[in-house]
């Protein structure tokens, strides 16, 4: 009786935690990194080496992994937002993206493109801010759209999409300026003295004051009583179309920061290169985080993870030698196979084979 | 005028602006920038340059009208290219043989992203985003150096130029020039043509509509949602599969990047064309005359000598931006006329 | 609700489809009409006041990838500028052919008077040359080669001899080593440009001809880089991760990639410079751009051999010649010079041809156009 009892609660506990929605990206997770561990334990192997000038850095996969999986995660964030409210996605990030990141560096080497140590013209805080006041404003372009003129997400921000790449080469004439600054580096790379990869500090910093919106403001509700159905929630008070576009906005901060990291790494721009695909990336980790795509109900933090997951999956076959233009297909492949299984009506169907084979035993 | 859009349907009066904002500007082209513009062959040149783009758009027309979408066709029309370009190539194949295989690459695709879309109830945009991302990968897996077919026939039948009767110009020294297409611009009619009729005068035409307008209503009519959405799916893929193969006729080469951007292309062509990605609203002539627009308004920007790059993007967004605007205006004016 | 419209809604179909045929078709034939005296009438205007009348210029140019292509970009731009009376249309493929294809096209039907070309690949360029001939358009064909049947299809060439400059490196090597008494086999890495590109043609063949003609040069490996940053750095990253100190030489085949280079070999834990002895990378490059030379001045690239952008004058100069009815070469090659902050070469010797090597110092960076 008992056993009977506990094994009915421990399945009772694995059905909950399979019914939760971050179960479906932790489970990807740890399908990863077991891989990992099974065909190659070293995968795991970190390393405190010195880099070229000398300090303390960390080197090895999976630091690779939180490393560059930083802008991911903080546009994944926004991208969460930005479903709940509008059941829709912003395709534009990759070239918002781009012109975030040529505005900061039109801000900081004015007409000199080649600008020697110590020649910025500004601060890379100022620059950082109007870069985000200027990513801000597409958001809210995109936002109007929505909001205001009802066009869906996807459509709206496809303008963005032709014209973002066009409008960042034109911010800076089409010229590509680089940065010697060693001091621009630290956002893509390491702060002397601190082996921990800078980016992974600037995702924190941004989960953290997520974490605190959703906590302190009904930002969270809010957006999902939107998405679930626009016309009750103005009913209750809300005011739908201020909420979408400001989801944009937000969305539109995120990728200020994403493109600060993605400029730094390089110190440099490729108008044509820089982020590319990184909408698809984004959209896939709120997908993989099980968030409906249609809007409403949404978990951040799962979005994040799935962030991750998209991330020690290129780092993974990177590791298997993978060349970097083959990986889509790859990546294809474990995408279908992640969503197939997260789909409702296969885990009903899973579901279903399970209950079967229980009545089965208990017949 | 009022009365007149509230009894025009949504699918008609979006078609209307489309075209009326295409034949002005083009109108314009003759009058602004004259010369070129007056040329048959300018117009004939669009055409043979984006025939595949249309075939891509009138799938991707097809998908939207039954309420889904398929970001996979500009990687579909890579991989359809390279695979025939090798096996053109390397394997010393024959024509209809390479035609059997964008065809079969196609059907492949509909099978899987149909079921995946339609009876697994995945949202489309994952399944041809993971399509896309596959057919990218795969191209470079099957060849990853850019190369000119030299297959001779392959070669003849690109080359092969349909002369327009009683059409021409003269060119600089003074001869005659007869205006031409591509063979694939006759496979594009066709398919613009085929895709109309079967849009408009078929029961399965109509389901799409039904489909994409309301899943509920479309199940209470009796219409069998799943199999329809599948059907889609898998015509779209298939057509994309062509228009992979026209494309490849024009361009003649394998290369990892073609295509690129063409799923776009496609879709924002079939908004100008009037196509709502809502569902339920669309017609395969304004996705032609959307293409039509689309490139017409590249080639102004070309020849008025703002050759910058960032220029081309610049101005379609701009462009859909206008005709986004318009329709949403349009749509919104017509509810409120509707509710009166 | 759109079933049970069905019917008035066809009707407005039909009238559209056949208004839509019926203005393209007038549009066309109509045109097609007129446009027999109109061009005609234009043609005799032109030759009357051919002289005050700009020159209309088509440019199709590859794309904006690089420094050199944009200086290159550039010094037409200013060639052909309208105060000299020219009308220049300039048209960036962003690196597709199927975009330059549709760009001459673009130009014909605008009755340019030339075309210039540089394209981004050799092959497929038959149909839309022939095209250009047909209108009675000449095509000047720079930078990189074509590769078509019938060679009348394009007025003339200009560009660089990449394979010379291949040969100019490797004999600077060679005259390097044997000046430093170096006899030891000597481990080469090739980063190829771009596979097919006419400058990754000659100077991979420069590379492997001098290979298979030395005593101790091996080619440890050629891997393309594809004349990108992020790329050249990727591949070289691997090749280090393979081949670690047995590198001796990297010859890479622009600048751009030798940045990436650079950058892996440093992020790796080597060091570039010419002392292999003592197991540095001795690397090497092409293009001579501003920061290509920059990291030549500072030892990192051991001799960038130039290969010249500024085809702006040389490009008008052949078409006053053929605006003036004169005969011009079909093939010309465009001069270059080679830069070296290890300063023990003073000229190489290729094929009975002395070429000097200039060598580098922070003043003639400076007075760079590019």
């Amino acid at each position: 009786m008992s056993q009977k009892g506990s094994k009915g609660s421990i399945q009772d506990l694995f059905g909950k935690l399979v019914r939760k929605q971050i179960f479906i990206p932790i489970a990807a997770l740890f399908f990863l990194l077991l891989f990992n561990l099974i065909f190659d334990p070293g995968f795991f192997v970190i390393t405190l080496g010195t880099n070229s000038a000398g300090d303390p850095v960390l080197s090895g996969n999976l630091i690779t992994v939180i490393n560059m999986g930083s802008e991911l995660a903080i546009l994944a964030i926004g991208m969460t937002f930005v479903t709940a409210a509008s059941g829709g996605q912003d395709i534009s990030v990759g070239a918002a993206i781009a012109i975030a990141g040529s505005t900061l560096l039109r801000v900081l080497c004015g007409t000199n493109t080649r600008p020697a140590v110590g020649e910025l013209r500004t601060s890379i805080l100022v620059a950082f801010i109007i870069s985000c006041l200027v990513a801000m404003a597409f958001g809210a372009f995109n936002g109007m759209l929505v909001a205001i003129f009802k066009i869906q997400p996807m459509v709206a921000t496809l303008i963005l999409y032709t014209a973002g790449r066009s409008i960042a080469a034109w911010i800076n004439n089409n010229e590509l300026p680089i940065i010697s600054d060693p001091e621009f580096g630290y956002f893509g790379g390491f702060i002397p003295g601190i082996p921990v990869p800078t980016p992974v500090f600037i995702a924190v910093a941004c989960m953290i004051v997520a974490g605190l919106v959703l906590k302190f403001t009904n930002l969270g509700l809010y957006s999902q009583a939107v998405g679930i159905n626009e016309s009750s929630s103005r009913l209750n008070g809300l005011n739908p179309v201020f909420i979408k576009w400001l989801t944009f906005v937000i969305l539109g901060l995120c990728v200020a920061v994403a493109a600060l990291i993605k400029v730094s790494r390089l110190s440099s721009i490729n108008y044509s290169v820089i982020a590319k695909d990184i909408e698809m990336d984004a959209i896939l980790a709120v997908a993989l985080g099980g968030n409906a795509l249609s809007g409403g109900k949404f978990n951040l933090w799962a979005s994040i993870v799935g962030a991750y997951v998209i991330q020690l999956l290129t780092t993974t076959l990177f590791k298997y030698e993978v060349p970097s233009d083959a990986l889509p297909a790859y990546k294809a492949v474990v995408v279908i196979i992640l969503v197939v299984f997260s789909a409702p009506t296969v885990r009903e169907k899973i579901g279903n084979l399970k209950k079967k084979t229980v009545k089965r035993e208990v017949a | 005028m009022s009365k007149k859009i509230r009894n025009m349907t949504d699918s008609n009066l979006l078609l209307a602006i489309t075209v009326i904002v295409f034949v002005l500007m083009y109108v314009g082209a003759i009058i602004f920038q004259g010369k070129g513009f007056t040329k048959p062959q300018t117009f004939f040149n669009i055409l043979n340059a984006n025939a595949g783009l249309i075939i891509l758009a009138c799938a991707e027309s097809l998908v939207m009208i039954t309420g889904g979408i398929d970001i996979s066709v500009g990687g579909m029309t890579a991989l359809v290219s390279m695979s025939c370009a090798v096996y053109l190539d390397y394997h010393n194949g024959n024509v209809p043989v390479s035609m059997l295989i964008a065809l079969l690459i196609g059907l492949a695709y509909g099978l899987v992203q149909g079921y995946l879309v339609a009876y697994l109830d995945i949202q489309p945009f994952i399944v041809s985003l993971a399509g896309m991302f596959f057919a990218r990968g795969m191209t470079t897996i099957v060849n990853s150096d850019p190369f000119n077919v030299a297959n001779e026939s392959f070669v003849a039948l690109k080359l092969a130029r349909i002369n327009v009767p009683g059409m021409g110009s003269v060119n600089k020294k003074g001869v005659y020039v007869n205006a031409y297409v591509e063979i694939g611009v006759i496979v594009a009619l066709l398919v613009v043509i085929l895709m109309f009729m079967m849009l408009r005068w078929t029961k399965l035409g109509r389901s799409f509509y039904a489909v994409g307008g309301n899943r509920q209503s479309a199940l209470m009519l009796g219409i069998n949602v799943k199999r329809t959405k599948f059907l889609s799916h898998l015509i779209c893929s298939v057509l994309a599969g062509i228009g992979g193969y026209v494309y490849f006729l024009h361009v003649g080469s394998g290369a990892v990047t073609n295509g690129q951007g063409a799923e776009m292309n496609a879709i924002a062509s079939s908004i100008i064309g009037g196509t709502m990605l809502t569902g339920g609203v669309g017609n395969i002539i304004g996705t032609l005359i959307g293409v039509l627009s689309l490139a017409t308004i590249q080639n102004i920007v070309a020849t008025a000598g703002l050759g910058e790059a960032w220029w081309t993007g610049i101005t379609i967004a701009g462009m859909l931006c206008v005709f986004l605007v318009i329709q949403s205006v349009l749509m919104a004016r017509k509810k409120k006329l509707m509710k009166k | 609700m759109i079933v049970k419209n069905h019917k008035p809604k066809k009707i407005i179909e039909l009238i559209m489809l056949l208004l839509i045929s019926g203005v393209v078709l007038c549009g066309c034939t109509g045109s097609a009409g007129n446009n027999k005296e109109g061009t005609d009438a234009k043609n005799i205007k032109r030759e009357k006041s051919s002289a005050s009348q700009p020159v209309t210029i088509g440019l199709s140019q590859i794309g904006s990838e690089s420094d050199w292509r944009m200086a290159s970009t550039e010094s037409v731009k200013a060639a052909f500028s309208s105060g000299a009376g020219y009308n220049l249309i300039f048209d960036d493929a962003q690196q597709k052919q199927e975009n330059q294809l549709k760009a001459i096209r673009e130009f014909i039907d605008q009755g340019v008077d030339y075309i210039i070309l540089d394209p981004i690949v050799e092959t497929g360029w038959d149909s839309v040359l022939s095209e250009a001939k047909e209108a009675g358009i000449p095509v000047i064909v720079y930078d990189r080669r074509v590769d078509v049947a019938d060679d009348s299809l394009y007025a003339c060439w200009i560009g660089s001899d990449f394979y010379l400059e291949g040969k100019r490196t490797c004999m600077w090597l060679s005259d390097f080593f044997s000046d430093r008494g170096i006899d030891h086999n000597i481990n080469i890495i090739n980063i190829q440009g771009t596979m097919g590109a006419t400058a990754q043609i000659g100077r991979s063949k420069a590379i492997e001809d001098a290979v298979y003609h030395s005593r101790n040069w091996r080619l440890l490996a050629q891997e393309s880089g594809e004349y990108t940053t992020a790329k050249g750095k990727e591949v070289m990253k691997k090749l280090l991760a393979k081949y670690g100190e047995n590198i001796d030489v990297v010859y890479v085949e622009n600048d751009n990639m030798a940045y990436g280079v650079i950058d892996a070999i440093r992020e790796s834990g080597y060091v570039t410079g010419a002392d292999i002895d003592k197991g540095e990378i001795l690397v090497v490059s092409f293009d001579a751009t501003h920061n290509g030379l920059q990291l030549t001045l500072d030892g990192a690239i051991a001799v960038d051999t130039e290969c010249n952008p500024l085809y702006g004058p040389r490009l008008a100069e052949m078409v006053e010649m053929m605006e003036a009815g004169e005969d011009i070469e079909k093939e010309t090659y465009i001069e270059e010079d080679q830069f070296s902050a290890v300063g023990y070469i003073a000229s190489v010797n290729v094929e009975d041809t002395e070429y000097p090597v200039t060598y580098l110092t922070s003043k003639i960076i400076d007075e760079r156009a590019y």
